[in-house]
């Protein structure tokens, strides 16, 4: 019996993107679904996956700051509390948001401290902010204590063990820093998962030098000593109060973590990560072929499907938590992954010229999505089709593969094609065996985790 | 190589003069003169970053007349010296080093031998760093750097100079941090320049 897809996030209208479609993929008569828990038993639950009861979010958020020391904060002192633009895109945002406004109230109730700023950063355009603000409401909670942040804002610097460094003087104008991010592993291939929690400190607190500096003058592997020594540098120190943790599983969101030691934060979402979507991630490396249907509101690089990001089928072919494989160069990456034949875009952000929609062939599934993505990208569209439908039919016949997978946003399960299904199915218990046995204790002992510990 | 099919356009009357659009401007093309921006259209690249900060909406794209065409010619460049500099650089000629625009290291590299002495001018030159306006500013000041140019940045936050680079980094703090592998990385990238690594993709 055909069992139905799951219904996928909603998208949340942008400029950045075309109008909203009419239908998403999962719409569709031949697209079902994949529980992930149904491939991977041990993958954690979830405490929140969707609706509108974001109740046990913040009691795990409550939960999780119970033991951080806020002594430090005074109750006229400012504080700013550091949110990124893309935890919003987890889920339709609502779990980061809660995340946020229960730090805001936890803090206020336990340091009497009111003046609590929310820095909400982005990775460039200010627009993407602007409509983020006024779409989740974030005026409600925090009213005009509320700043966009950008790289192209007035900077600070920072002295570092490895020189002179800039960050966002927004982010840093209070008198202290709450860190407040989430876990899911989007641009492994940038970070390895070494030091993610810290990878902000680097991209969305810091100005466009310091992140040019981060992605072009080392390679993925050693970049990483950027955001360490941003962290410990003397001024960051002097500001940091505590960091706050989303968590995920490609179940949806698993915990909430808090911690004063951020470093001893980042080995527990390393340990979480690694072994909640390293099966996951290791089944994506063998997908020989596939049509990759595009469906959600953000760059085609960042749309989860079975809460996992789309990049990480894009760069599948290596495994990029092996810290042993030898990185290469930024300017070097190869974005290609040959097993994608085609890429079905029915809904994603506009991205340059030269972006990950160049690597593949494409077919857009109307005439409306196509006038709201570049020029480009419609030039060099194998096909603009009449409607979704008729566009997936012609993705499946000119790749020569039914294999389809979704990326629209979703957690807890994927959306794809039957044969699709079987073929996951079908490969992992032989992944997950490989990960207990091989990956996973060579990926955490490469990152000074005795895996008899974990 | 970039053709520019637009240029930024100022609606005076909502224009309040509060220079945001002078610092976010990455080839200094506005100015803010008696408390207005103006534009000077031979230097805008259409990026749109001065429309997306302006929190008064007063700036927007209009079309060109004639498209403005940023390309350097390598051939007309000592081949040697082009090679030269951008080996030290650390970087191959062939390398993108911009990815929005695919301009080349070896496409740099001409600029400055052509003349440019700034990240402007360079821009101004070839195209680089006017879609995304970032990953690529550390190599074009290394660039500058490589051919002995001392880069003051603009007055304001336009840029700020940063030569951090895995070869810089302290021997000390290479050994401090062994996790980062730093050494495996420079050996990796020395190995790579005399291995003159092939075209990138």
């Amino acid at each position: 019996m055909h069992q139905a897809a799951a219904t996928p996030p909603r998208i949340m209208p942008s400029v950045s993107g075309p109008e909203l479609p009419p239908c998403r993929v999962a719409d569709l008569p031949g697209i079902t679904s994949l529980e992930i828990r149904r491939l991977f038993p041990e993958v954690p639950e979830q405490i929140y996956l969707k609706g509108e009861d974001f109740s046990a979010i913040r009691r795990a958020t409550e939960n999780a700051l119970k033991d951080v020391d806020m002594s430090m904060i005074r109750p006229h002192d400012s504080v700013n509390l550091l949110c990124s633009e893309h935890g919003f895109s987890i889920l339709e945002g609502g779990p980061y948001k809660e995340m946020l406004r229960t730090i805001k109230d936890v803090v206020q109730a336990r340091t009497g401290c009111e003046n609590i700023r929310l820095r909400f950063s982005v990775g460039s355009a200010k627009s993407e902010a602007r409509e983020m603000i006024a779409y989740f409401g974030l005026e409600k909670d925090f009213g005009e204590k509320i700043a966009s942040v950008g790289p192209f804002d007035r900077g600070v610097a920072i002295e570092t063990e490895i020189g002179t460094l800039y960050g966002i003087a927004r982010i840093y104008d209070a008198d202290w820093i709450i860190h407040a991010h989430y876990d899911d592993p989007r641009e492994l291939y940038f970070h390895h998962l070494i030091d993610r929690a810290l990878k902000p400190f680097t991209m969305s607190y810091a100005r466009l030098e310091t992140r040019s500096v981060y992605h072009k003058n080392f390679d993925s592997r050693s970049s990483n000593i950027v955001p360490r020594a941003i962290f410990e540098s003397p001024f960051v120190q002097s500001k940091f109060a505590f960091a706050c943790l989303l968590m995920t599983s490609p179940a949806g969101v698993v915990d909430i973590g808090a911690d004063n030691d951020l470093h001893r934060l980042n080995r527990r979402l390393i340990i979480n990560t690694l072994k909640s979507f390293g099966k996951l991630i290791r089944l994506f490396g063998e997908i020989d072929e596939c049509v990759a249907a595009l469906d959600a509101g953000r760059w085609p690089w960042y749309l989860h499907g079975g809460g996992l990001t789309s990049g990480n089928l894009f760069m599948a072919p290596t495994d990029h938590l092996d810290l042993d494989i030898c990185p290469v160069r930024k300017t070097g990456n190869k974005l290609v992954n040959s097993a994608v034949k085609m890429l079905l875009l029915n809904y994603t952000w506009r991205e340059n010229l030269h972006g990950l929609l160049a690597f593949y062939p494409i077919i857009i599934a109307s005439r409306e999505i196509a006038e709201g993505l570049s020029f480009g990208v419609q030039k060099r569209a194998k096909m603009i089709a009449d409607d979704l439908e008729q566009a997936l039919s012609a993705a499946v016949q000119m790749a020569g593969t039914d294999k389809v997978i979704v990326f629209d946003g979703s957690f807890g399960s994927i959306n794809l094609s039957p044969s699709m299904r079987d073929f996951l199915t079908s490969r992992a218990p032989e992944v997950s065996r490989k990960v207990d046995e091989h990956y996973l204790p060579l990926w955490l002992s490469q990152r000074g985790i005795d895996p008899k510990e974990v | 190589m970039r053709k520019v099919h637009s240029v930024a356009q100022v609606d005076q009357a909502k224009c309040i003069g509060d220079r945001i659009c002078e610092n976010i401007c990455m080839t200094g093309a506005i100015r803010v003169v008696h408390k207005k921006a103006v534009v000077d259209e031979q230097k805008c690249v259409a990026c749109q970053k001065c429309i997306d900060y302006c929190e008064e909406g007063a700036i927007r794209l209009v079309p060109r007349s004639q498209p403005l065409v940023l390309r350097v010619d390598l051939s007309e460049v000592d081949q040697d010296q082009l090679e030269k500099l951008c080996r030290k650089a650390h970087l191959h000629p062939d390398d993108v080093i911009c990815p929005c625009t695919a301009t080349t290291a070896g496409e740099v590299g001409a600029a400055i031998l052509k003349g440019a002495k700034t990240p402007e001018d360079i821009s101004l030159m070839t195209g680089v760093r006017t879609a995304c306006g970032m990953w690529c500013m550390c190599l074009v000041q290394e660039m500058l750097r490589a051919h002995g140019l001392k880069t003051t940045p603009p007055k304001g936050y336009t840029w700020y100079e940063v030569d951090t680079a895995l070869w810089t980094i302290p021997d000390e703090v290479v050994r401090k941090y062994p996790e980062y592998r730093l050494d495996e990385a420079r050996l990796l990238f020395e190995e790579r320049m005399d291995n003159q690594a092939p075209k990138e993709s």
